[in-house]
């Protein structure tokens, strides 16, 4: 049973008060230029998803108090969170570097860009 | 049909028995959703104009004054409390003041069964039900948090130390009300942290 | 078997010879005292078997002290009450206990299933993997009872469970697992600082294993040292002391679960209203592991026999219950401490003679034995027991680690057998949350290592086996606990106690005894007594290719069932060692999982049982609706009146009625579930253009639409009817079920897609009950209902909405249809709604209303073609599919699902598409969810093209109507299907269009 943190309105309880909402950062493309999404982007969008062994960027929502989404930065290993951060925000930098595998080409540009929360 | 025939979730249940705690249902509460951007100074003042208080800002906090409540739900939303006759005319009000400011006001006075729990032992009866940390100092006075409790969605607000209030949505009164009178019981009462036999 | 009494005439710390204590054992009537388990009572009165073993049925007697107890396993109660499984260790004596032994038959002296011991050649190692393989049939019907009757365990319990049981959830800074000298000193250490301190321990007394510890604090012994901590812990306002209460697993961030015996062993209190058991959930800062260890036992040739039991087992038996566990014994051992329970045994005037398989020792307490003139044999092992029902005697053979089969043996007389190979730190809490371990030569055991969570080993559990260390770091570890917790906390200065306790030699470890004969000539050498495992069968894993630890555990099943390889789990690794040639960690361990022990399962269900099994959700009119008659059907949690009966009729005579009376006359629905959401501000309309598939920035203030949900698969998730309230304002409804999916997903999109939207969405479903006024005479009911606004159809005309008055009752009022018949849908606040329902009824009377349930209207939509959500559509199902292309808008660049249903893959020729469907025979209903098939066969498989999706008989029309999923179903109107059913029938039916009744819509627009 995860202990969860809310970064929104600061409640922490266990994750059944929490709603898991699967992968961060996924783009839809359809919102952004719907006339233009090819059929390969629009299956990357809904069906392809990291797996990662480790350093994992996810979706929670805080279900029972201040129902606003969030996002976390978990190791699927040991369980532990590694942060907390707002629901349109990248990970903190330290984070996006220390990401490996998909994850770590995911945010190579957003760190080139120097964008970080 | 010159008058209305009115009925509370739980108008229907005895005074219980048997219980280490009081229980009762509160059955005159008014209840008015309010939704706007804490971050709107205008509707910040617009509420405040009305409601004759500042809107609680921090999380799990409550303000007051006079006979009017205003619990936080969260960054964008308050449930305020008052006493049934009034809450068609403070809703107008506020939507009045409000304008058209990015908000939403709706009455939910019969949407929530409000329950009073009150006596010694109150936060073990529940955390029967909560995995909250309802022992520590995050739940003085005035606090409220929305949880799950006893499986279903409940709102809590510790009126004072001992006396609890939750509310339900009022399909699931009858099921919070049995799941109390089944975990008040007197010989199920358990005393944490503190001197034991 | 002896009847001799084996109570000694003193001793005894946990029993109160005043307190005589009655109870049956197999409904043999004896006595014990108060504070006797029915192992040490059943012990005390010459008995000495409890159990038949589960695959060969060997006698068996008790081998533990406490929970690790493998043998011994017992029901205790009658009927209702009875609970299988428990350790006659653990169970604590009352006046009018009644227990019962397991898995013998007919009776625990004369057992038949014994005879596998003699063909034990044919159950080896894997034996469920390579008997009753064949024929196939043989399996269910012969093999499979056949073993369930003989190697089952308990009896489950006859009748509900009389008793209450409940949950509860606490948080504490620093939870200390196990109340021995290690647990109580550093709950105490860490309470100092004022942390919040949980201690938890299996026992109904705190100390653990004090009292058989040989040493001294500050000149007290050392249990009276630790009973000292423990008062002061049971005194202080900051720490919370549970007792008969094991922690029965350990899982991420410290989350732990602690299974309390509240009323066990107290039937008084059991009958004031006390829950039997109580089941902590626990959230923990700080975790502290002072699970003590468990003596491993020895395997040598028959170590099974009854009057075999841990050295441990023997100390306790003497020091707390005065029970001797014989006249005469053996110490067999090849450490220290098993001589301390050859001193106790002497001392209570025992005979006794100690065996170690070590060519030299020479720790304090070896002295001590020597000098009290108890024979010592060093360098040697036990060879073979004799006795079949217990022990009669030993063989002694000279060892030396690593030789082969005994050559020769000497025989000692003796009737028990006191047994210690070392003991192993109770790690199973410490791994099921995923802490590291390594193997420490010292101990030949893992022990704790790392750990990823905030959890500390102390004591025995951490591998430290003195007194003194053990103080020392259980302090410091409750000190670095509580200092986690509070960084500022402040001690007080600990001052280390004076210990004086005595030297030991190291252990040599002893894997295996050998013996004369080949092990599986009646030579057993048992490593799993609970799930019968023998060396034999692990050797014979190794070579038979099993060479993971882990499909040794599988393949042998050591290690597995309710014993999680308590005593087995070391022996076993070191079996497997010996036979491989490779060292125990290369090998490394199996997986602990939880429980740690098993608890009941009145505990997992708490309070939630009958009325409270499942949270149910009742509407304001609900009351009416029990007294009316109505049956009732589950709708998500919500109870929807289904049909009233109430009158005496059969179900479809009352569904029939119903519908008939909403098409000819008017009935009234409870619709108060369906969900109810407010969406309001200035993007209100251009966000729900991009949820629904339809345009709703065109509705008209004060109109309805109806719109349809697509997940972004382009599947429906959901439908309902939307008004728009003000420009700005919206109030959607959902499917019933759906309301609280829906709202998060509106929540979802707005908070993490299009988050510049100002849209604001409460839901407010129960804040109103809302009932369907539906028939040619609904106008009329309303008109007597006396609004304050003008219902006629000109001024309130269909797909509208009015707020206002009906008499007193402030009302939303929408006229939309769902059974095509002239409808207004009437909302009230819900505390008002139990009074409209009825002023409603009372003004419909004399114009024939009748209440409908969720059936009749079920039947209404499905006459009209209506889809319903869940039933025309299973989560794959597009709106062209069920042919609302329609509502599908080919205008709007983006709504939730558009860009999925361009995909190839949703436009293919072969789609199931929605059709009508009438039998041949007009009175029969095709069965919901019948296949269509492409030709009938005489048995399946047949290609199936599709399935039904409703029937029904529909009184309106006299005959059956059904609606079906058909492959390019819209192509093939007209043509006759055919639908295999039970009992090798084919119904036939024609595809038609799916609308059966008022195709033109006329009968809602009047």
């Amino acid at each position: 049973m995860l202990l969860v943190h809310c970064p929104v309105c600061g409640a922490e309880g266990d994750e059944t008060d929490f709603h898991g909402g699967g992968q961060a950062h996924v783009r839809r493309p359809a919102t952004h230029d719907p006339a233009n999404v090819g059929d390969a982007a629009q299956g990357e969008y809904l069906f392809m998803r990291h797996n990662a062994r480790g350093l994992h960027f996810e979706r929670w929502r805080c279900d029972r108090s201040c129902g606003k989404w969030f996002h976390a930065a978990r190791d699927t290993v040991t369980m532990e969170f590694k942060a907390f951060y707002g629901i349109t925000e990248l990970p903190p930098r330290a984070l996006m570097e220390a990401a490996t595998g998909e994850w770590a080409a995911y945010f190579k540009d957003k760190l080139a860009a120097g964008k970080s929360s | 049909m010159s008058d209305v025939y009115h009925e509370t979730p739980l108008s229907h249940c005895a005074p219980p028995q048997g219980l280490s705690i009081d229980l009762r249902e509160i059955k005159d509460r008014g209840m008015i959703d309010l939704r706007g951007f804490a971050s709107d100074k205008t509707f910040l003042a617009a509420a405040k104009k009305i409601l004759g208080m500042d809107l609680p800002r921090v999380p799990r906090t409550s303000a007051s004054w006079g006979d009017v409540k205003a619990l936080w739900l969260s960054i964008d939303q308050w449930l305020i409390l008052c006493a049934k006759s009034k809450v068609a005319e403070l809703v107008v009000a506020l939507e009045n003041e409000l304008g058209d400011r990015h908000s939403l006001v709706v009455d939910v006075s019969d949407m929530r069964a409000v329950i009073r729990l009150e006596g010694e032992g109150v936060r073990e009866i529940l955390l029967k039900g909560s995995s909250l940390d309802l022992l520590s100092n995050d739940y003085k006075s005035g606090t409220v948090r929305r949880m799950r409790f006893a499986e279903i969605a409940a709102l809590l607000h510790v009126v004072e130390d001992q006396v609890f209030d939750i509310y339900v949505f009022r399909s699931y009164a009858n099921y919070a009300w049995d799941f109390l009178l089944a975990t008040a019981r007197i010989p199920t009462r358990v005393k944490l942290f503190g001197k034991q036999i | 078997m002896s009847n001799k009494p084996y109570r000694l005439a003193q001793g005894g710390s946990h029993i109160d010879r005043t307190q005589r204590v009655h109870f049956t054992f197999d409904g043999k009537p004896l006595t014990g005292f108060a504070g006797d388990t029915l192992a040490s009572a059943v012990m005390a009165s010459g008995s000495r078997l409890f159990g038949r073993s589960f695959k060969y049925h060997r006698p068996r007697g008790i081998v533990g002290l406490g929970s690790e107890e493998m043998n011994a396993l017992v029901g205790v109660g009658d009927g209702a009450r009875h609970e299988p499984n428990l350790r006659a260790t653990q169970v604590e004596l009352f006046d009018g206990l009644h227990a019962v032994s397991q898995n013998r038959w007919p009776s625990l002296t004369f057992d038949v299933g014994a005879i596998n011991s003699r063909f034990s050649r044919f159950l080896p190692g894997g034996f469920y993997y390579k008997t009753f393989m064949w024929p196939q049939s043989f399996w269910k019907h012969v093999y499979e009872p056949l073993i369930r009757r003989s190697a089952g365990l308990g009896k489950a319990p006859e009748g509900r469970d009389p008793d209450s049981y409940e949950q509860i959830h606490v948080h504490c800074d620093v939870l200390v697992v196990g109340g021995g000298l290690a647990g109580l000193t550093a709950a105490k250490a860490a309470a100092a600082s004022g942390a919040k301190v949980l201690l938890a321990d299996e026992n109904p007394e705190l100390g653990g294993m004090g009292d058989l510890t040989a040493g001294s604090i500050n000149g007290a012994c050392v249990i009276d040292h630790a009973k000292v901590i423990a008062a002061e812990l049971l005194d202080a306002d900051n720490a919370h002391v549970l007792r008969r209460s094991t922690v029965v697993g350990h899982w991420h961030h410290n989350y732990l679960m602690i299974f309390e015996r509240v009323g066990d062993h107290d039937p008084a209190l059991l009958a004031s209203g006390a829950p039997r058991h109580r089941l902590w959930k626990v959230r923990a800062k700080q975790v502290i592991m002072a699970t003590g260890a468990i003596e491993r036992p020895i395997a040598f040739a028959n170590n099974d026999r009854p009057g075999i039991m841990l050295a441990s087992a023997a100390s306790a038996l003497v020091e707390r219950y005065g029970v001797a566990p014989g006249v005469n014994g053996i110490v067999f051992t090849n450490n220290d401490n098993a001589y301390l329970t050859a001193l106790s045994l002497k001392k209570a005037g025992i005979t006794v003679r100690v065996v170690d398989s070590r060519a030299r020792a020479d720790g304090t307490l070896i002295e001590r034995t020597k000098s009290e003139g108890i024979e010592v044999s060093m360098g040697s092992v036990i060879s073979a027991v004799e006795g079949s029902m217990g022990v009669t005697g030993v063989r002694v053979a000279a060892y030396r680690r690593g030789q082969g089969r005994v050559i020769t043996e000497r025989k000692i007389a003796c009737d028990f057998i006191a047994m210690s190979g070392g003991f192993n730190p109770a790690l199973h809490l410490w791994c099921h949350n995923g802490g590291k371990i390594k193997f420490d030569d010292g101990l030949q055991s893992f022990r704790p290592d790392q750990h990823h969570d905030a959890v500390m080993a102390v004591g025995a559990a951490n591998g430290t086996m003195d007194v003194a260390a053990t103080v020392g770091e259980a302090q410091m570890a409750g000190e670095a606990a509580a200092k986690a917790v509070f960084p500022k906390a402040r001690f007080p200065k600990f001052k280390s106690p004076e210990i004086k306790e005595p030297s030991r030699a190291p252990l040599e470890p002893l894997w295996f005894a050998p013996a004369t004969g080949k092990y599986n000539e009646g030579n057993k050498h048992f490593i799993d007594f609970q799930n019968d495992v023998t060396v034999a069968d692990l050797e014979l894993a190794q070579r038979e290719g099993y060479e993971s630890v882990e499909h040794t555990k599988r393949y042998t099943t050591f290690g597995m069932a309710t014993d999680q390889g308590k005593t087995s789990n070391i022996n076993g690794l070191g079996v497997v060692s010996e036979a491989t040639g490779k060292s125990i960690p290369e090998i490394g361990v199996t997986t602990f999982r939880p429980p740690y022990s098993p608890f009941s399962f009145g505990s997992i269900a708490g309070v939630l049982t009958k009325d409270l099994f499942l949270p149910v959700r009742c509407t304001p009119a609900y009351q009416w609706h029990v007294d009316r008659g109505a049956t009732f059907e589950p709708v998500g949690q919500w109870r929807r009146a289904y049909t009233y009966t109430g009158n005496g009729e059969d179900r479809q005579a009352s569904i029939n009625r119903e519908i008939l009376a909403v098409r000819h006359k008017v009935g009234l629905l409870d619709a108060s579930t369906l969900g109810k959401i407010e969406i309001k501000g200035p993007d209100a309309a251009e966000f729900l253009d991009r949820i629904y598939t339809n345009t709703f920035s065109t509705l008209k203030v004060g109109k309805c639409r109806y719109g349809l949900m697509m997940n972004e698969l382009g599947f429906l998730t959901d439908d309902g009817v939307t008004v728009r309230l003000a420009e700005d304002h919206f109030l959607m409804h959902t499917t019933s079920g759906g309301a609280d999916r829906i709202a998060a997903w509106l929540e979802e999109w707005l908070q993490t897609e299009w988050t510049q939207y100002k849209v604001f969405v409460t839901p407010v479903t129960e804040q109103w009950a809302q009932f369907a006024i539906a028939g040619p005479r609904a106008r009329n009911v309303l008109a007597k209902l006396a609004p304050d606004f003008d219902i006629s159809h000109e001024a309130f005309p269909h797909m509208s909405f009015r707020e206002g008055k009906l008499g007193a009752y402030p009302v939303r009022v929408f006229r939309i249809s769902f059974s095509g018949e002239q409808s207004y849908e009437v909302a009230t606040p819900a505390n008002l709604g139990r009074g409209l329902w009825d002023a409603i009824m009372d003004v419909g009377q004399e114009l024939g209303i009748e209440p409908y349930g969720t059936e009749a209207l079920h039947v209404l939509r499905a006459e009209k073609g209506f889809i319903v959500v869940g039933d025309e559509t299973d989560g794959t199902t597009t709106p062209i599919d069920v042919g609302l292309d329609g509502l599908v808008s080919k205008k709007k660049p983006d709504f939730i699902g558009k860009r999925s249903l361009e995909q190839s893959y949703l436009k293919g020729p072969y789609r199931k598409q929605l059709v009508g469907l009438l039998t041949e025979e007009a009175s029969e209903v095709l069965p919901d969810g019948a296949y269509a098939v492409r030709v009938v066969k005489d048995k399946p498989p047949m290609e199936m093209i599709g399935q039904v999706t409703s029937s029904y008989y529909s009184p309106t029309l006299e005959r059956s109507i059904a609606m079906a999923l058909i492959e390019n179903g819209r192509a093939r109107m007209g043509e006759t299907l055919s639908f295999p059913v039970e009992g090798n029938k084919v119904i036939r039916a024609k595809i038609v269009d799916p609308v059966f009744y008022d195709k033109e819509g006329v009968r809602q627009n009047v």
